[in-house]
């Protein structure tokens, strides 16, 4: 009966997003009018009939009303209410869009009788008609309804409307269902055998529930089927949970990638100790946060290209926040990296101080444009697609570095500085300025690292503090100097939490992760992909 | 032997920084008990208190320079055994509230009760005497150093790399102390202290009797250290920080003496949070921040690092300056301290002391004044 | 092993070595007697500091055999045991305690126990400040012994390295490049300076400058492209056809 009550719910969902309008609606209330002169069951079954012929689903809420007794005649001019009270206090309800259209009192109302085999009846006709209903997202919908909640009395239904489907998709779902409900039903073996099957083909965890009742059944060879069904339903299962462990260890990674990409560039490559990176990143989604605000209060229109207009700002202005921490500060300390370390920490502290004064101390809302929202399925595994974007971003953000370092007359004159001071400034090249576009070209980086990040994480002036040891831990383990190395160190350390995460709880897996990264850097010093070459006197 | 140590430890103006702090433990006290409240030499309770708290962050501080300042090893974790140490004595004085908590239990603290924890769990053996919590004020942090050191050290693991795993140590401990499952109080830590050695913590005689136990504590850490730097093994520090593979090559093992050092300034930083929890009343997870401890690298900047008497001055000053601004401007506070990174890196890498010996050995001559600037130049071993 | 292998003081037997596909030590075999000098040449790259590394326990070798003393395997040594088996090394550049006096510098190079509680406890004995005495009088910087290293000229820095490497009273020295940054008198003297210090201990010299080496008059060992190209006295390799080819040039 719940079965009943929950498509009838469903129904009036989408009936209230699709609109009452119907052109049939005349014709159905005209049927439901006519249980006013239904005194004997068989009339009211009668009028049942008539409605199920009609095959519209805005009767199931009548129908079920009527089931449930709620349905009243009122004596003075014959009308036909679903009601809601009693004694002196009714409400008067309209049978199809359930408005209250008045009141009255018990006296002045005829309940329509019904029996249990009317209520039968009504779970017939009304299921019939979701699985009857015009649009395919109806009938799918009702299949995984039944399918969730089998009931024996449906599967005459399923039979008869299995014949009739011409969509794949949702027959199979019909089939799936019916299987569901053969393994709650009393019938024959064979049918339970090859409904176990159904099942099994099917997989997914919500069969686990249905197999393992049966696989506690009387009938030997059908629990003995079962339980072999739950074995490689599970295996499945297993499969599908280790690619969403994947795919969240790579989306974790996409993010450890982004904080770290820009560090690679002014650690990995010029070996500077940048504690002031992660407000870098911090700048960055802050840029996000003044442009969004902008376009909501000026052009509300263009709210989804707000992080299209922030990417190139956060890049400036991150960079150009670097570009002046190189000049100011970072110039004067090349070659004493601990010093450097300090000096960019009171760095990092003046800025998340500067902000929290200007955006005050509290998260700031960053809204998800339209095209980042929503999610899909692929086989078991969920994808939410700002994380999607995330990962596309950060493999794009990496791609282009690659090609700026590899193929670029900046990048050559950088790896020349990194590798050879002396001697590139001897060839003309301007060190101290492929210094300082170096070190804002990783802070940029970052800049545009905290555009993604701002659209999952909370905008707030601690923001960067969260990602900067993370970052060290990522371009370390995967090898200073080395962008292959940050990548494959970022997707590895994401993936790794992700599957110690199901174990061991999301803290206890961070405290693994950050604990193998101490001991392996013990092991390898110079991390994953480290470039051996003669020992450097020191 | 152990006299010639000594002697060495009170070397020069070592004994005078040392008898000045042992004054400090007995005048302040005396005067807090002793002289009338309108009296201008009167110290009142909640300043000796303030003082008693730099005092153990200067004893942190001056752990910090042993390894810092003089072997070039810049740990970005001592936080860790700072709190480590007081950890250990919140858990000795957790056991000393016995039925006095809010739920009563004879034996469990209130926390695991509020759990539903129905028995001590093995770690907290032992912490209801005083002397085996004393223990582990010095044996945690000290084996946690030995440990992660002789790893590091082992591996050579040097400079940067070496900050950055320290405080990923820290870090990782912090996430550690904020679960419940650990035993310690989750993130609200160890509190509500009732008794220290059968007397009350709130009592203002414990409150002088710790300032003064801070206090001879910082004056005996001080003179280990001065013996520790004045002795051949600390010229071999200094040796390290300078020139590490020159001194692996006439035959020094380079990661036993950093190890040594490494542990001895471990367990004096345990010492000082050993001393800080009962001055504070609480112990939490957020003492294990990797913020805390970069802050203790700046004090020791500003103070002067590779002087033993510079940390205790940074100490003192950074902290003071900063119970001041943060009552005075707050929102101004972190701007002071980050511009006094920057500030300190930049122009006065040598610290208050260094400036300090500058101008005092110019006065005296022109010609000494260039050669202390090299003295006090502690070169920092790149990473590689 | 009970029996030793060689009678040689050093002996390495086809020792390999590479670095991401580099091989920078190829095959290299090389005997030094008790008490000899030896002098090796030979162009850039050719692995002469490879090959010091290797002996000194910084580089491990991927094979060969590196025996000292017949039967001590040094492969199997960290720098710091390897010091104390008796091998001193002085670097390319001069590498010395700036912020140590010269007596210093010389007092912590001592042979002697370098355990941690010794070094916390013991005190400097007689005996050894006339050791440090002497061998400050060797390398000519007596009446400099209070001053700070960092004070010391480029040439006095390598005298004190190679002071240091004498106070640890070694079998076997190893010197990088003494005489580079030297003005001639210093080269001469140092030229000096080490032959007095041989017979008595070994000595391997690598050194770029011809004149020097002439000057040492000891056998020669021409390394090129990781091993041993020629070996004999400085006349007989330098008519050597592959040796010129290689690095003299014609």
């Amino acid at each position: 009966m719940r079965l009943i009550l929950f498509l009838t719910g469903l129904l009036a969902m989408i009936m209230a997003v699709t609109g009452p309008v119907r052109a049939d609606e005349a014709e159905l209330r005209a049927a439901i009018a006519k249980f006013a002169e239904a005194t004997k069951f068989s009339e009211t079954e009668a009028v049942i009939e008539e409605i199920a012929g009609l095959g519209d689903p805005a009767a199931a809420t009548a129908l079920n009303e009527l089931s449930e007794g709620q349905v009243m005649v009122r004596e003075s001019d014959g009308e036909v209410f679903v009601i809601r009270g009693k004694d002196d206090n009714v409400q008067l309800l309209d049978p199809l869009t359930l408005e209250v259209v008045g009141t009255a009192t018990e006296d002045d109302l005829r309940k329509i009788k019904i029996k249990n085999s009317i209520r039968r009846m009504i779970a017939d006709v009304v299921s019939g008609l979701t699985l009857r209903a015009k649009d395919p997202k109806i009938r799918m919908q009702a299949a995984e309804t039944i399918f969730s909640r089998p009931d024996e009395d449906i599967i005459e239904t399923l039979d008869a409307v299995i014949a009739e489907e011409q969509d794949d998709r949702v027959r199979q779902a019909f089939i799936d269902a019916r299987a569901a409900a053969v393994l709650d039903s009393d019938m024959s073996e064979a049918e339970k055998l090859e409904a176990v099957d159904i099942l099994e083909t099917r997989g997914g965890r919500d069969v686990l529930p249905i197999l393992t009742t049966v696989s506690n059944s009387d009938i030997a060879t059908v629990a003995e089927a079962a339980k072999t069904a739950i074995a490689s339903v599970e295996e499945r299962l297993m499969f599908w949970a280790a690619g969403q462990n994947i795919w969240y260890g790579i989306s974790l990674g996409s993010v450890l990638l982004l904080a770290a990409i820009g560090l690679a560039i002014t650690f990995g490559v010029m070996g500077v100790i940048n504690m002031a990176h992660g407000e870098m990143v911090m700048l960055g989604a802050y840029t996000t946060f003044v442009v969004q605000e902008v376009i909501r209060n000026s052009a509300p229109g263009m709210f989804d290209y707000s992080l299209a207009i922030a990417l190139p700002l956060a890049f400036l202005v991150a960079g150009t926040a670097g570009f002046v921490l190189e000049r100011g500060v970072i110039r004067f300390l090349y070659g004493r990296p601990l010093e450097t370390l300090l000096a960019t920490w009171g760095v990092s502290l003046i800025l998340q101080q500067t902000v929290r004064t200007i955006f005050g101390p509290t998260n700031r809302e960053v809204g998800n444009p339209s095209w980042m929202s929503g999610s899909f399925e692929v086989g078991e595994i969920l994808i939410t697609t700002n994380r999607l974007w995330i990962v596309v971003f950060s493999l794009v953000v990496f791609a282009i570095l690659l090609i700026v370092l590899k193929r670029t007359r900046f990048g050559l004159q950088m790896r020349a500085v990194t590798q050879n001071r002396p001697m590139a400034s001897s060839m003309g090249i301007a060190t101290p300025w492929v210094d300082a576009f170096t070190f804002a070209l990783g802070s940029g980086i970052a800049g545009i690292a905290g555009v993604a990040l701002s659209q999952i994480d909370n905008v707030s002036p601690n923001l960067g503090q969260g990602y900067i040891i993370d970052s060290f831990m990522v371009v370390v383990f995967g090898g200073v100097g080395n962008l292959w190395g940050t990548l494959v160190g970022a997707l590895t350390l994401g993936v790794a939490n992700k599957f110690l995460e199901p174990y061991a709880g999301a803290v206890l897996a961070k405290i693994f992760i950050l604990v193998f990264i101490i001991l392996f850097i013990q092991k390898r010093p110079r991390g994953l992909f480290a470039l051996k070459g003669r020992s450097v006197e020191t | 032997m152990i006299t010639g140590f000594l002697f060495r430890a009170l070397d020069k103006k070592a004994i005078w920084v040392a008898l000045a702090l042992l004054a400090v433990a007995v005048l302040v006290p005396l005067s807090n008990a002793m002289l009338p409240i309108n009296h201008p030499l009167h110290v009142p309770t909640h300043i000796m208190a303030l003082f008693g708290k730099y005092l153990c962050y200067a004893m942190l501080a001056l752990a910090l320079d042993l390894v810092w300042g003089y072997c070039g090893i810049l740990s970005l974790g001592h936080g860790a055994f700072f709190a480590l140490g007081g950890y250990a004595m919140g858990m000795y004085l957790m056991r000393q509230i016995g039925t006095r908590g809010v739920y009563g239990h004879p034996i469990l603290p209130d926390f695991m009760v509020f759990l539903n924890w129905k028995e001590l769990p093995w770690f907290w053996f032992g912490f209801d005497m005083f002397w085996f919590a004393m223990l582990m004020v010095l044996f945690v942090p000290g084996l946690l150093a030995f440990v992660f050191g002789w790893f590091a050290f082992r591996s050579r693991v040097n400079g940067v790399y070496l900050s950055i795993i320290t405080q990923a140590m820290t870090y990782a401990l912090l996430l550690a102390f904020f679960r419940n499952e650990m035993g310690f109080g989750g993130n609200n830590g160890l509190t509500d202290f009732k008794d220290i050695l059968g007397y009350s913590v709130q009592a203002q005689e414990t409150r002088a009797a710790l300032f003064a136990a801070t206090a001879i504590g910082l004056a005996i850490a001080f003179v280990l250290c001065s013996g520790i730097v004045n002795s051949r093994y600390g010229k071999v520090l200094v040796s390290v920080r300078d020139a590490e593979s020159r001194t692996r090559f006439i035959g020094y093992r380079v990661e036993h003496i950093k190890l040594f050092a490494f542990v001895v300034s471990a367990m004096i930083a345990g010492i000082a949070g050993a001393l800080y929890v009962p001055q504070v009343g609480i112990i939490n997870p957020g003492e294990f921040a990797p913020a805390n401890s970069i802050e203790v690298v700046i004090w020791t900047a500003v103070g002067g690092r590779g002087t033993l008497i510079g940390p205790i001055i940074g100490a003192v000053a950074v902290n003071f300056g900063k119970s001041y601004f943060t009552a005075a401007f707050p929102e101004f506070w972190l701007f002071a301290l980050g511009a006094l990174f920057v500030a300190t890196t930049l122009f006065l890498p040598k610290g208050i002391v260094g400036l300090f010996n500058e101008g005092w050995t110019r006065l005296r001559s022109g010609r000494e004044a260039d050669r202390a600037e090299e003295t006090l130049q502690p070169g920092t071993e790149a990473a590689e | 092993m009970t029996e030793k292998l060689t009678k040689s003081l050093l002996y390495l037997d086809g020792v390999s070595v590479s670095f991401d596909g580099f091989k920078a030590i190829n095959e290299l075999s090389l005997t030094v007697e008790h008490g000899e000098m030896r002098a090796i040449i030979g162009p850039n790259g050719a692995g002469k500091t490879t090959m010091m590394d290797i002996i000194t326990g910084k580089t491990r070798p991927d094979s060969g055999t590196v025996l000292f003393e017949g039967d001590i395997d040094l492969t199997r040594h960290d720098e710091s045991a390897i010091a104390l088996l008796g091998i001193g090394r002085k670097f390319q550049k001069p590498t010395v305690f700036e912020s140590h006096t010269v007596e210093d510098n010389l007092e912590l190079a001592l042979k002697r126990d370098h355990g941690i509680f010794a070094t916390l406890f013991t005190d400097t004995s007689s005996e050894q400040k006339e050791r440090i005495d002497e061998i400050l009088e060797t390398i000519r910087l007596g009446h400099r012994r209070s001053e700070l290293a960092a004070d010391l000229s480029h040439g006095q820095k390598q005298w004190l390295e190679i002071g240091m490497l004498l106070a640890q009273d070694p079998k076997l020295l190893l010197v990088d490049e003494p005489v580079a940054g030297m003005t001639d008198a210093e080269t001469i003297e140092t030229a000096k300076l080490l032959r007095e210090i041989a017979g008595e201990k070994a000595v391997i010299v690598v050194e770029h400058d011809m004149t020097f080496i002439r000057d040492l008059d000891v056998k020669v060992t021409v390394l090129a492209e990781g091993s041993v190209l020629a070996e004999g006295s400085l006349d007989h390799v330098s008519a050597d056809e592959r040796v010129i080819e290689s690095y003299l040039g014609r």
